[in-house]
């Protein structure tokens, strides 16, 4: 049964990509077939995986179904783990799919035909509140939403709670807190009050590390290249505890 | 390579929308260095990161490979089990620390892996075909991202189990395409074949290890396929034909006796059966008395494992009754599943006994000596003996046939279950004739003969399957009584039992529609033409 996770948040910067990147990169490791789409047209994990961001006939084509998506996958450096590419074209993502019937409906369409060959689909979102969004809120069974401690953080969270229990049956969320800085005491008072007035919040969650930060210029993921720090440790926390608490597939969504 | 193969791989590689990855493997010679491979590649193309791994490997399949004949391949490697398709695209994995020696598929995690896998294998279990170490060179090969877009490996492997220094395979190189970089593979692989000279190995390295293993890559069929000639002498072709039955009996004993899956006696009596329907057949080919001998030897072999049988089917059958009984009783039917499987246990403790016995050993011994020397034997006895095959086959098809017609008709609502189940017995007759000889007659005949001939025996074969097993559960009545939960069990059954006769009623009224087409006048007249 096949889980397509989505990693979301209205702000940017807050570690999206880095957690797509590495729980992707855990699930295929754990033997799962996996496959990574980068939705961000700015295409840092296809960056990260070393792939040329580029995608035949383009987000518009890609959306309306009008491309042969098992040809546009490619293959990363580990088993089990595969990409599908950025492309800076995904930046109008809104305006194809707003020509499109069914706009919010497209994104699980392209999706359909891969579930049969993936354990697990990771969607890696730009920051927005969109289309394309809304889009992604129906094709997820869950969204993974970093939070960065930080006074608007339960603000934003609130309004993201707010548009996905609109929809109907919508993904399940689940958060986690992103670039903690354990020694802040500001950081430390937010990430215990989020956690404590939201049960989506989960109890793993990701540090402010310079590992983190050094997956840009190694272009592969933490656990290639630092396994024994504190980042790699986090991830596997919060990967063990997201498949934990995801609920069981539905059927049809 | 010739340029025939060239072009063949060629669009292998080219032609890679619906199987994205390829493998293609080499034999390396002795002094085959794969540095060289730097200097021929195309730029940006290069290597680099290169590392050296080693460990082991095993590899699984059914007895008769039904894996391998779905394109499908089962490996044991780094802590998985991984399951690979057309074009060794890895299409599940599950993590298992060791390399069991059987694996039953509805045993695995459940996931993409086992379905493909138990949708593959039905009913049978997961064999280790072979168990190889290895050392392995990894060459990554890149494009100008540092991103790998091919792979190298160069293998040194051995047979584990065996003495290593004779059981080393030959070295082999692999090019493995990475998914969406099929055209950098596409220049690696014309450095190793135009620049390198390096030759596709015609047999895969698992292949060669099973080999060496003492197995068979392509497995064991329960199947005969034997060629034979119309003229060829009933004696040489009974005695080919039954050589062949005694190995699959012999091969599949030993898989009988240790109970790896329900197949193993299945295919083992299915082939005795065979056995005796070519002794009874061709019974003018062999000497009366030593006839008698084996014939009655046979049937007691098959006497002794005819209950572990049916008692399989039942409970392989169990789960498609048990969804037919309403819901609340459903749960009640599980004291039945435990009586069958006890009484399954005990059949199965006395066939073991009678198929390790001294007497079933000598069978197979005397039987194969018997059948060796049979044509050199005196024809006194044999007055078919050197018949043309081909003649006596026409003659007995036609024979079984017109019997077979004429106790269909004597078939009427009345008839007792018994003539269904005789008339079962001779279409099992007929249906090893065709199966045997078919090849010596035009397939226009054969084939549609052999068409209604299996709709005709699917139909009574679910008459006497319903037949058996509702006789087993009334014989199971008592035990059940005196069992914890044996009221509410017996309520069930009884339902049970109604849907096993609604079953069966199906099944009779289904005869009379495929007798007619069985022995239509149409095909009365076809097979007294060509057989007769």
């Amino acid at each position: 049964m096949t889980r397509v996770l989505a990693t979301y948040n209205i702000k940017g910067g807050v570690g999206k990509t880095s957690a797509a990147v590495n729980l992707a990169y855990l699930a295929a490791t754990g033997g799962a077939q996996t496959l990574l789409w980068d939705l961000d047209p700015q295409g840092a994990s296809t960056y990260v995986f070393r792939i040329k961001p580029r995608v035949k006939g383009g987000g518009r084509k890609l959306v309306r179904g009008k491309s042969d998506v098992d040809a546009l996958i490619k293959g990363t450096d580990y088993d089990r783990l595969e990409l599908l590419p950025a492309d800076f074209s995904y930046r109008h993502m809104d305006l194809a799919l707003a020509d499109s019937k069914k706009p919010t409906r497209r994104l699980a369409r392209v999706l359909e035909p891969l579930r049969e060959s993936y354990d697990y689909i990771f969607l890696d979102c730009a920051p927005s509140i969109s289309l394309v969004s809304e889009s992604v809120f129906e094709a997820a069974d869950a969204l993974l939403v970093p939070l960065v401690p930080a006074t608007l953080s339960s603000r934003t969270f609130d309004q993201l709670r707010q548009v996905v229990a609109d929809g109907d049956g919508g993904p399940q969320v689940l958060a986690f807190l992103s670039m903690v800085d354990r020694r802040k005491r500001l950081h430390r008072e937010l990430a215990e009050s989020l956690q404590a007035d939201y049960p989506e919040v989960l109890s793993a969650g990701i540090p402010n590390a310079s590992d983190v930060e050094r997956m840009g210029p190694q272009r592969t993921v933490v656990e290639q290249f630092a396994p024994r720090g504190r980042a790699a440790q986090a991830y596997r926390d919060l990967w063990a505890e997201i498949r934990e608490r995801l609920e069981p597939a539905v059927d049809a969504r | 390579m010739t340029a025939v193969a060239a072009t063949l791989l060629s669009c292998r590689l080219a032609r890679l929308g619906a199987v994205p990855t390829v493998e293609l493997e080499y034999l390396a010679p002795a002094e085959f260095d794969l540095s060289a491979v730097r200097d021929y590649l195309p730029a940006p193309l290069h290597v680099d990161g290169e590392r050296f791994e080693g460990g082991e490997r095993a590899f699984y399949d059914t007895f008769d490979r039904r894996l391998r004949a779905k394109q499908l391949r089962l490996i044991h490697e780094d802590g998985f089990l991984r399951l690979f398709g057309a074009g060794s695209r890895e299409l599940g994995a599950v993590a298992s620390p060791s390399a069991p020696a059987t694996i039953r598929p509805d045993e695995l995690e459940a996931g993409a892996l086992r379905t493909s896998v138990a949708a593959a294998c039905e009913v049978r279990t997961l064999l280790r075909t072979a168990r190889v170490r290895s050392d392995r060179r990894l060459v990554p090969v890149l494009d100008d991202e540092g991103k790998t877009v091919a792979r190298l490996v160069a293998e040194d492997a051995v047979v584990v189990g065996g003495n290593d220094a004779e059981n080393s395979l030959r070295p082999r190189l692999r090019l493995v395409a990475v998914r969406g970089y099929e055209r950098a593979a596409e220049r690696v692989r014309k450095v190793l074949e135009d620049e390198l000279r390096l030759a596709p190995a015609a047999e895969p390295l698992e292949d060669e290890a099973i080999t060496r293993s003492g197995g068979s890559p392509r497995g064991v069929s329960p199947n005969v396929e034997l060629e034979l000639s119309a003229d060829m002498p009933a004696e040489r072709a009974a005695a080919a034909l039954s050589l062949r039955l005694l190995d699959v009996i012999e091969s599949n004993l030993p898989g009988t006796i240790a109970d790896i899956d329900i197949e193993f006696l299945h295919d083992l009596r299915v082939a005795v059966r065979r056995t005796r329907a070519l002794q009874r057949e061709l019974k003018k080919v062999f000497p009366p008395d030593e006839l008698a001998h084996f014939r009655a030897e046979f049937k007691w072999v098959q006497q002794a494992s005819g209950t572990t049988r049916d008692l399989d089917v039942y409970l392989l059958e169990l789960d498609q009754f048990t969804e037919e009984v309403p819901e609340p009783q459903r749960s009640h039917l599980k004291l039945l599943r435990t009586l069958l499987r006890e009484q399954r246990g005990s059949e199965r403790a006395q066939m073991e006994q009678a198929l390790r016995s001294e007497r079933a050993g000598k069978l197979f011994v005397d039987w194969r000596e018997f059948l060796e020397r049979l044509p050199s034997e005196p024809a006194d006895e044999r007055p078919s003996a050197a018949t043309p095959i081909g003649e006596m086959a026409a003659w007995r098809i036609e024979r079984v046939y017109r019997r077979m017609v004429r106790m269909g008709a004597d078939i009427d609502d009345d008839s007792p279950a018994e003539a269904l189940h005789d008339l079962r017995k001779k279409g099992k007759e007929l249906r090893y004739l065709l199966e045997f000889f078919s090849p010596l007659f035009p397939s226009k005949v054969t084939k549609p003969m052999g068409k209604t001939l299996k709709s005709l025996q699917d139909a009574l074969g679910r008459f006497q399957d319903r037949e058996v097993q509702s006789h087993m559960i009334r014989g199971l009545g008592s035990e059940i009584a005196t069992r914890p939960g044996g009221a509410d069990a017996l309520m069930a059954i009884g339902v049970l039992l109604e849907r096993l006769e609604e079953h069966q009623h199906d099944a009779r009224a289904e005869f009379s529609e495929r007798f007619a087409a069985f022995s239509a006048a149409e095909q009365r007249e076809l097979v007294k033409k060509t057989f007769g």
